[in-house]
């Protein structure tokens, strides 16, 4: 065994006339006199990541959302759906930190409990696409043919669509509610609109990689195709679908609080960022603080994640950048 | 060059007619139906399935697909239920505001895109960089509704009012009716913070692209020979370089224009224009068929024709593409 993957590793060095890569080696060899110096591709990028402070801000931010969205019971001073009638419409004090809304709920809770829905929308909807997404561009790709047609022509179709019209009629047609089932349904809907988006991506990655000579040795070797799929393949096509992932939760989160705004998103009483800053725009004139503080919270998540995304990128192909 | 063309028109029937019947299919599977709010408190089941049968809504889907396909080559493009206004007109009322909406956004887009991209390119690392791309960073971070809000803010409720916060003025010989206010200046007035509130984020995402796509090109040969044979930096820049770095962009742009729509759905909704964004999103809760396949229809169109004029552009930025 140990024979034949000697062979095939001198093999590919001649045939590509490159050096090669730790990647391009098949399963369990280990580039001799290479493996003790060199610093792996993840090490590499963990270490240009920590180099970029724009990368780092981004990451404290996420950071620090995900904290307030884990401990929102704990943070928010007041319940975000207690209403209060005898403080209703009050600009920001020391009791009320973001004011409180015309139903005296206070903004403060309001928008740190909001901070739930939409990283759980933005992250999960984002995580369901790419279970879907993925293996079908892994199949179409290396598959070819008649599935590949299949595949990629079902993807078409949902990418001819302005993605916010499908997005709507898909709310429309699950009904908008409240709570877990409501935020389930926007998750689904806004996952089922960025399938496409990871099909195409790793599909495209397939069929580069496909013809390389380690997966003919692969094949020569007998190896199975769902193994050469998961071990050879995928890791190839990693690098984008990381990028990719992370920039998506920054636009799902948009059109999360798209859907909220256009009142098609999670229902009161559940907190909503989007949902908070159209109810507020009423009051704008008597209150501009009201629409003011869901609006940034969504702008500064939606920053985190881009500037995470962005170093990201420029921290797992340097020639983008 | 024009059998091209032709082919791509010809084209463009097959993929509006998927998308118009995915959206009649889908409409048809939401919840609740025109004629429930249509016969409202006096609801009967009697008298639904009557109203129902009256419509022909009581007819297998794909018969009522091919009826209103039928209609619509005969120019009709269905009579709203719950208005019962032809939806053909008052998809015409609606269409010059969302067009205005649209092409001043995209203006907006490329007169900030197109100068803080070079700038960026150029003085690579410089502080004019920098700023032009944390600014455009934190310009696709904000969605064009808070941007909206933050227009808001500052023309509506601060300055004394400066801007209107709702409605719309057509500009002379654009209104649609006896009923609407005509001024040059009123329509400014009102377009200009939807424009905004549409354009920036699109800008700042022009700016990114084209900042990167500037710098690939700066980097090529035919830009070093351009230095070579002492050509000043203004004709590489905006003569030779320019060109080449708005293809990917040009691209973007047109994918962009799924986007717009929405975010033509958006901006009407939050500064209450009569626009077609505002037409669509009411025809689809009130669940009223007829406006909403009106709605996908002319949206459809518009999408599959803008993407090949995006085509068609690169043949212009760059006379080595031709299409046969």
């Amino acid at each position: 065994m140990a024979n034949g993957n000697e062979v095939v590793t001198v093999k590919q060095r001649t045939i590509s006339g490159g050096s090669v890569s730790e990647a391009d080696l098949p399963a369990g060899v280990v580039a001799p006199g290479r493996a003790e110096i060199a610093e792996s591709p993840l090490a590499q990028a963990i270490r240009r990541l920590r180099r970029s402070t724009t990368a780092l801000i981004g990451v404290a931010i996420v950071a620090v959302l995900l904290f307030v969205a884990i401990f929102a019971d704990v943070l928010a001073p007041l319940s975000p759906t207690a209403s209060d009638q005898a403080h209703t419409s009050e600009r920001p004090s020391w009791d009320h930190p973001f004011g409180t809304d015309q139903l005296g709920r206070d903004m403060l809770s309001r928008v740190i409990y909001g901070s739930r829905i939409s990283l759980a929308v933005g992250v999960s909807s984002v995580l369901l696409a790419l279970f879907v997404g993925v293996p079908l561009g892994l199949i179409a790709g290396f598959y070819g043919g008649k599935i590949d047609t299949g595949v990629m022509r079902a993807m078409d179709l949902i990418l001819a669509f302005p993605i916010y019209l499908l997005a709507i009629i898909l709310m429309v047609i699950f009904t908008p509610t409240a709570g877990l089932i409501g935020t389930m349904k926007v998750t689904g809907a806004i996952a089922i609109v960025r399938i496409p988006i990871y099909a195409r991506l790793v599909r495209g990655s397939v069929l580069s990689v496909k013809e390389k000579e380690y997966i003919e040795a692969c094949r020569a070797l007998g190896v199975r195709n769902s193994w050469i799929l998961i071990r050879h393949i995928l890791p190839n096509c990693l690098a984008p679908i990381i990028v990719t992932t992370t920039l998506g939760i920054a636009t799902s989160i948009i059109v999360e609080a798209t859907l909220s705004f256009l009142g098609l998103g999670t229902q009161p009483p559940t907190p909503s960022w989007g949902w908070d800053l159209k109810a507020n725009i009423a009051f704008i004139q008597a209150n501009p603080w009201l629409s003011l503080f869901p609006g940034l919270a969504i702008f500064v998540t939606v920053l985190g994640f881009n500037l995470f995304g962005d170093g990201l990128r420029d921290a797992l192909d340097p020639r983008l950048k | 060059m024009r059998t091209y063309i032709l082919r791509r028109l010809i084209e463009i029937v097959p993929t509006v007619l998927m998308i118009t019947l995915v959206v009649f299919v889908m409409m048809r599977s939401v919840p609740g139906d025109p004629v429930v709010a249509l016969l409202g408190d006096a609801y009967t089941e009697e008298d639904a399935v009557k109203v129902r049968h009256e419509y022909g809504l009581d007819k297998p889907i794909l018969v009522q697909y091919t009826i209103w396909l039928g209609k619509l080559v005969q120019g009709d493009w269905g009579t709203s239920i719950l208005s019962g206004r032809p939806v053909l007109k008052d998809v015409m009322i609606r269409l010059p505001v969302t067009l205005e909406l649209i092409a001043l956004s995209m203006a907006v887009a490329l007169i900030i895109a197109i100068p803080a991209g070079i700038i960026g390119a150029v003085r690579q690392n410089t502080w004019a960089d920098y700023t032009a791309t944390s600014v455009a960073m934190i310009g696709v971070s904000i969605p064009e509704f808070f941007i909206g809000v933050l227009l808001l803010l500052a023309f509506s409720v601060g300055l004394g009012g400066l801007l209107p916060s709702s409605g719309w003025v057509y500009l002379p010989g654009t209104c649609p009716t006896m009923l609407c206010g005509v001024s040059v200046w009123g329509n400014v007035q009102h377009v200009l913070m939807p424009a905004f509130a549409l354009g920036v984020g699109r800008a700042a995402l022009l700016t990114r692209l084209l900042r990167t796509s500037m710098l690939e090109v700066v980097r090529t040969e035919y830009v070093t020979t351009a230095r070579a044979k002492g050509l000043g930096e203004r004709p590489i820049v905006f003569k030779h370089a320019l060109k080449n770095a708005l293809i990917p962009t040009v691209t973007v742009m047109g994918l962009q224009v799924g986007f717009l729509i929405g975010g033509a759905i958006v901006v009407e909704t939050l500064f209450a224009m009569p626009g077609l964004g505002t037409f669509g999103i009411d025809a689809i809760i009130a669940r009223d068929y007829q406006q909403v396949q009106g709605f996908a229809l002319i949206t459809a169109f518009a999408f599959v024709v803008i993407n090949l004029l995006v085509d068609l552009s690169y043949t212009f930025l760059d006379p080595r593409i031709r299409y046969s």
